[in-house]
């Protein structure tokens, strides 16, 4: 009894939210659906995506400090998407952060084998290589291009304010709803990977091809970061914190867990979105808010419990 | 260890070989970092006295030939050294930290960043001084103040078209009153959509510049007119739906970003944009 109205609360909770996001300011019907809808379909996919994948990424790594931006893709994307933007390509941002993410996608999982078997760990370390790499030559970027250092920092702190062309908008739209089928894959693939966490032969013995979906899930996810960081730029902090604040409230269950991570990570980063616009009169890298805000959430938290 | 002292001796004479007898050259010229310092002293009779420059100082032609010493935001300090300047003239922004250093090397170093039209005057006519340039300064100054004047007349009484100049694409940014471009636009006539900002080139929210309606959209984004025209929620826009989107090719962004007397051109161009029918 008591479960169901805290989800009714949630629930009541993230409505209320959109539709403050939609309507605060009272603008017009045209900026409602034109500018603030596509906003908040950024908005809410980035953060589900974010903090669902940051969930299965904490269990299959078997480490909680595992986000979506540890194996070095996030940092392909971006080393992309701004190396499409200083050339002069603004446009084709989103192409280059993808294949960015595609190449690092590759080369990690390349690395990751080891006389052709995969490795838990060697993924961990090549992936924090590849992305070291990548910041090195984001750095290098910024430091050559120092008049594009708005474009630069807005990739690099996340930037959920990006105006489409109804071309940009008809790609980003099919590539929204590739990824949500991804997410809603991986949902089903919840309780293999949870039973997955208890260790190769365990996984095995309960006839769960172990090799394949370690594959499958590393491929979907890494196509799924790579769309969100083509588009929002890197946005820290959600994939890591969100899974864990939702198993303050649900120990165990990656089912339930993932459902609800993708739900909190997608509420939150609206409300860090509308603080980010809305806080003072410049608007603020999101990236900045949503550690300002959960942070100290999480400290408490910890306290707490 | 035999042949130790034999060695270092060697090494020791090479190295009093090597140093030359140098006798102290007395500085002489101008090192210009700023593009907008050496378009005025170039407008004021000295660019024979300019020994270097940057590669950003593109105007007159004539600069073409002098040597480079780095680019604006990557200045090479040795080469600097080497020419032995009388006189350093840089910039504010990137230019600010290397300005400093220079300084502490003893050199003559004098930053130029004017924000307004009345600053630029009040610079000419300092640069008039350095420059032992007085009269042709003092010239200038009148002239420009003449310009304007008669741009801001020529304008007085028609009604002023709402103006958002775009300089950057992702994020969206434009630039406020305050800010020498945004003090051109209201002088040939417009009405800059963004009066104040927190800084004077930042960040705006798409929906402000969508609810201020612009009637002229100058575009220095890179971006494509398609494009422009597409983009979500901006249709409304008169601006957009008039067609009047000017580009780099419709107005020079050297003319109206840096603070020279070509500014007057600048404005010149401004106006014509901002009262000409329809494209």
């Amino acid at each position: 009894m008591r479960n169901k109205i805290t989800l009714a609360l949630w629930l009541i909770f993230s409505i209320t939210i959109v539709f403050i996001y939609l309507n605060i300011g009272s603008p017009s019907a045209n900026i409602i659906s034109q500018v603030r809808i596509p906003r908040l379909l950024l908005t809410l996919f980035t953060g589900m995506a974010l903090a669902g994948i940051g969930s299965i990424y904490q269990l299959m790594l078997a480490n909680p400090l595992a986000e979506p931006y540890i194996l070095g893709i996030s940092s392909g994307s971006a080393f992309g998407s701004i190396l499409a933007g200083v050339s002069g390509f603004i446009i084709l941002m989103p192409l280059g952060g993808f294949v960015g993410a595609g190449l690092t996608m590759l080369l990690v999982w390349k690395l990751a084998h080891q006389k052709g078997r995969f490795d838990k760990s060697r993924l961990l370390i090549s992936g924090v290589i590849a992305g070291m790499f990548f910041a090195a030559g984001i750095s290098l970027l910024m430091y050559l291009h120092l008049q594009d250092t708005a474009l630069i920092l807005g990739t690099l702190m996340g930037n959920l304010g990006r105006i489409f062309s109804s071309g940009e908008w008809l790609t980003f739209s099919i590539l929204l709803a590739v990824s949500l089928l991804i997410l809603a894959y991986l949902y089903f693939k919840s309780t293999a990977i949870d039973i997955l966490s208890n260790g190769d032969i365990y996984a095995g013995s309960l006839g769960i091809n172990v090799l394949h979906l370690r594959r499958e899930v590393f491929l979907l996810t890494s196509i799924v970061i790579g769309i969100c960081v083509a588009y929002a730029g890197i946005i820290g902090f959600v994939g890591l914190i969100i899974p864990h604040v939702v198993r303050f409230f649900i120990p165990s269950g990656q089912r339930r867990i993932y459902l609800f991570s993708l739900w909190a990570g997608a509420i939150f980063l609206l409300v860090c979105d509308m603080a980010a616009k809305h806080l003072l009169a410049i608007e603020l890298p999101v990236g900045v808010i949503t550690a300002f805000l959960g942070c100290p959430f999480f400290m408490w938290l910890l306290l707490r419990k | 260890m035999k042949y130790f002292k034999l060695v270092l001796s060697l090494l020791l004479l090479l190295l009093i070989m090597s140093c030359k007898k140098g006798v102290p050259k007395a500085p002489s010229g101008y090192v210009v970092l700023s593009p907008e310092v050496a378009e005025i002293l170039c407008a004021l009779g000295a660019e024979a006295d300019i020994v270097a420059i940057t590669e950003e100082c593109n105007f007159p032609p004539i600069l073409a030939s002098k040597p480079k010493v780095g680019s604006f935001s990557a200045i090479d300090k040795e080469a600097i050294i080497a020419l032995n300047p009388a006189i350093i003239f840089a910039s504010a922004l990137e230019q600010e930290g290397q300005a400093a250093e220079l300084k502490k090397l003893g050199y003559n170093v004098q930053v130029f960043y004017p924000k307004s039209l009345k600053s630029m005057n009040e610079e000419i006519l300092k640069l008039g001084r350095l420059t032992g340039k007085i009269n042709a300064s003092q010239n200038m100054r009148l002239q420009m103040e003449a310009a304007v004047a008669a741009i801001k007349a020529k304008c007085a009484n028609l009604p002023r078209p709402k103006v958002y100049l775009e300089i950057y694409r992702d994020p969206l940014m434009s630039v406020s009153d305050s800010s020498f471009v945004g003090e051109l636009i209201e002088a040939a006539g417009g009405d800059n959509i963004f009066p104040t900002l927190e800084r004077d080139y930042a960040r705006v929210n798409p929906e402000a510049v969508i609810n201020a309606k612009p009637d002229i959209m100058i575009c220095f984004s890179q971006d494509s007119l398609n494009n422009i025209r597409s983009r979500k929620g901006w249709q409304d826009i008169p601006a957009i739906r008039n067609k009047r989107i000017y580009f780099e090719k419709d107005i020079n962004p050297d003319l109206i970003q840096r603070a020279t007397p070509r500014c007057i051109d600048g404005m010149r161009s401004l106006q014509k944009l901002f009262f000409q029918k329809d494209k």
